[in-house]
């Protein structure tokens, strides 16, 4: 026991010394708000303009109307044609549109629903759809006008019931900040999942090319090796995570002594999150998922590190699956967060190796609204009994491998090695 | 007193035997040489010794007792064939950390890394990096890791490789001084000249089996082939009744082969009689390269893989 803390403490204390450490630890938050905010600026930056050509036979629009919606939405620019219509359908692009849209002769009563935006390029539904919407606008005010309804009835005829989720086991649930919290955590220990994952993988590779692997387990036992390892760098993870954690609590604060704007709005934006979520909750089950699923995963990659030789293609081709896995559980994600009742989140957050990120996903909806006790409880004992038994199996593996050099043993091999006796 | 004694070892692999029924017994204070060619099996053996491995069968009884992989390892240094540090690691923490997981404890370890440190002039080296050393260097380094918890069995695989005369001198020496004071040392190789220079006594390794264990004095006696070279003149011209007969000459010097029945004190007397001036006169005992060779010759440069 007190070697594998020994262990612990060297896989620790090299790694935290390590310039990249404090690198990273200070890079990630600041590239994670580049990143947000430099994707709004972009999609800003990005929008399209496009210059469209009305050609209308049926009469019902001017350039009063068009340039009434113009004007309210500036992303399209759409402009009646009266006269040399051919010359627009056969040269749009001389006369500086993007394309064109024919609206035949049709009557107010009928309408019709088979319109095309023709060009040359392909445009997303995104696109039409602005359009559209303002053709339909001008179609309603043609449609109110030739039955006489007053603005007042407009008003009327407007209204419509709307239907959104509440939940009454929670009153204080609120579907968009969870779906917010359920996405970061998600994401967080799909982050740390691959990364400190890999870092394991490296470790053990590094012991392996070394040749310091045969010096050590002569000291200790394999496993001993390979759990000191896993555990020190779980340690790192959560070092850093533990300093973010301490850089968000300052910034808020810091943020609520200086009042300024923006700050305010963060602040206000964390307290709201605060009122609505179980915050200590979510936060010990993503201290329980993160630990729990790093360990999950990380002994299979450790196994991996062991089997390989220094080639990092070799290690690529045999943690594909391993990192399959990974990705599978974020789009379950995705598909949780969008219905956290349903069978996907349900089945995704109990088997053990996709639960750490899609249970992580539907607890911010509430616990036990949305997740039941014993739906939580049966989750973290399945991944505990997972992890146990994937830290068992890369064990088995981890000590044929650590001292085999030569040639790429197949998954087949190591399943063999870990059930075969000694 | 018998230090390590394996009794009937056995490891099987999915495609070798490569410990096949091996029983050996090793004194304490003994410079042991375990010799063998490439894939005898030495490694695999070595590896039970320090635990790395369980035998299939067999027993292995260290220190009077039954060995316990996981505390007799304590007592146990291992340099293995293929070994290495850690690149990045400064070398007093490396040091400190190897010893630690040997189980001393901290300041023990840090009094005996210094006399080390002393010994082997490394005082200068604590915070820098192996990567900065060369290869004799670390090889070195590596010698003081395997020794410094004073280990009752030292396990050396091919510790000279990579070593220079003047430092390869510097670890013999170690080697011959831990000896003295008590330690147990195996020694593999395929070094024949460092085996008769170093060991004792040897056992010589084939196909997982043990094909020769012995002294080195009485190994070189039992392959002997009954020749001597003498320096003489006037060496009298042969017949019948001389006890010995010419194999080769050159100048003075004579290598003869004593004929079955006789011993050196008839050739010296027929010399004698015969009036021939002997200036020298010694027993030619086979090399132990010699002797490996003799035994393993015929057997293929490669193991092959067999059915288990």
């Amino acid at each position: 026991m007190n070697k594998i803390f020994i262990i612990i403490k060297r896989e620790y204390l090299t790694r935290v010394r390590k310039k990249t450490f404090i690198i990273s630890t200070i890079l990630f938050p600041l590239l994670y708000l580049g990143l947000i905010f430099g994707m709004g600026y972009i999609a800003d930056k990005s929008k399209q303009n496009l210059k469209v050509a009305i050609i209308d036979n049926s009469g019902y629009f001017s350039d009063e109307n068009l340039g009434f919606q113009n004007s309210i939405d500036d992303n399209s620019t759409l402009t009646l044609i009266k006269d040399s219509t051919e010359k627009i359908i056969n040269d749009y692009k001389a006369e500086g549109f993007d394309g064109y849209i024919v609206i035949p002769a049709i009557n107010w009563k009928e309408g019709y629903d088979s319109l095309y935006f023709k060009s040359e390029k392909s445009y997303g539904s995104s696109s039409t759809a602005a359009m559209e919407a303002k053709l339909n606008r001008i179609w309603s005010g043609i449609k109110n006008d030739s039955l006489k309804i007053g603005s007042e009835q407009q008003v009327i005829l407007k209204k419509r019931l709307d239907v959104s989720p509440k939940n009454i086991q929670d009153e204080n649930a609120n579907a968009k900040t969870a779906e917010g919290i359920g996405y970061v955590a998600g994401f967080l220990i799909y982050f740390i999942l691959l990364i400190y994952g890999s870092q394991v993988m490296m470790g053990v590779m590094e012991e392996k090319t070394n040749r310091i692997a045969e010096v050590i387990v002569s000291s200790v036992k394999p496993f001993q090796m390979m759990l000191g390892k896993i555990l020190g760098i779980g340690l790192v993870a959560l070092t850093q995570f533990l300093l973010w954690i301490g850089f968000v609590l300052i910034v808020y604060n810091v943020g609520k002594l200086s009042g300024g704007d923006m700050a305010s709005g963060l602040v206000g934006s964390i307290q709201n999150m605060f009122a609505s979520v179980n915050v200590p909750l979510v936060l010990f089950c993503f201290g329980f998922y993160f630990l729990a699923g790093f360990f999950f995963y990380s002994s299979l990659y450790g196994a991996i590190g062991s089997a390989v030789n220094e080639d990092m293609r070799e290690a690529q081709s045999l943690s594909f699956p391993v990192t399959l896995l990974v990705i599978i559980s974020i789009a379950l994600m995705t598909a949780a967060i969008n219905d956290p009742t349903g069978p996907i989140a349900f089945w995704g957050s109990i088997i053990p190796f996709s639960s750490p990120i899609v249970m992580m996903a539907r607890i911010p909806y509430g616990v036990p609204g949305t997740v039941p006790w014993w739906q939580l409880g049966l989750s973290m004992s399945l991944l505990i009994l997972g992890f146990i038994f994937t830290v068992w199996f890369a064990g088995k593996i981890y000590r044929t491998g650590i001292l085999m050099y030569g040639k790429k043993p197949s998954w087949k091999e190591m399943i063999k090695w870990a059930f075969r006796k000694n | 007193m018998t230090l390590l004694e394996v009794k009937n070892l056995k490891k099987y692999f999915a495609t070798q035997k490569a410990v096949d029924d091996i029983s050996l017994k090793v004194e304490q204070g003994q410079i042991f040489g375990l010799l063998g060619p490439n894939g005898a099996g030495k490694t695999t053996l070595i590896r039970m010794i320090t635990g790395i491995f369980y035998p299939d069968e067999g027993q292995i009884i260290f220190d009077g007792k039954k060995f316990d992989p996981i505390k007799d390892v304590e007592h146990i240094g291992y340099m293995p064939e293929e070994r290495g540090l850690y690149k990045k690691m400064k070398i007093g923490e490396q040091t400190m950390y190897l010893a630690q997981l040997k189980g001393l404890k901290r300041s023990d370890a840090l009094a005996k890394i210094k006399d080390w440190f002393i010994k082997f002039e490394m005082e200068g080296w604590w915070n820098k990096k192996v990567e900065d050393l060369s290869k004799g260097m670390s090889q070195k380094l590596q010698f003081v890791t395997t020794v410094l918890h004073n280990p009752k069995l030292i396990i050396l695989d091919e510790p000279f490789s990579g070593l220079d005369p003047v430092n390869s001198n510097l670890i013999k020496d170690e080697i011959f001084n831990l000896a003295k004071k008590g330690a147990t040392i195996i020694f593999s190789t395929h070094r024949m000249e460092q085996v008769e220079e170093i060991c004792n006594h040897i056992a010589l390794i084939n196909k997982g089996q043990v094909i020769l264990d012995g002294t080195v004095a009485k190994v070189k006696q039992d392959f002997k082939e009954n020749l001597f070279s003498i320096n003489a003149e006037q060496i009298p011209s042969m017949n019948g009744a001389a006890p010995f007969d010419i194999v080769g000459t050159k100048d003075q010097s004579h290598i003869v082969r004593i004929r079955e029945g006789n011993n050196s004190n008839d050739v010296l007397q027929f010399l004698l009689q015969n009036g021939a001036q002997i200036h020298s006169f010694n027993e030619i005992l086979p090399s132990l390269n010699d002797i490996f060779i003799k035994l393993v010759e015929g057997t293929p440069a490669a193991r092959q893989f067999q059915k288990v």
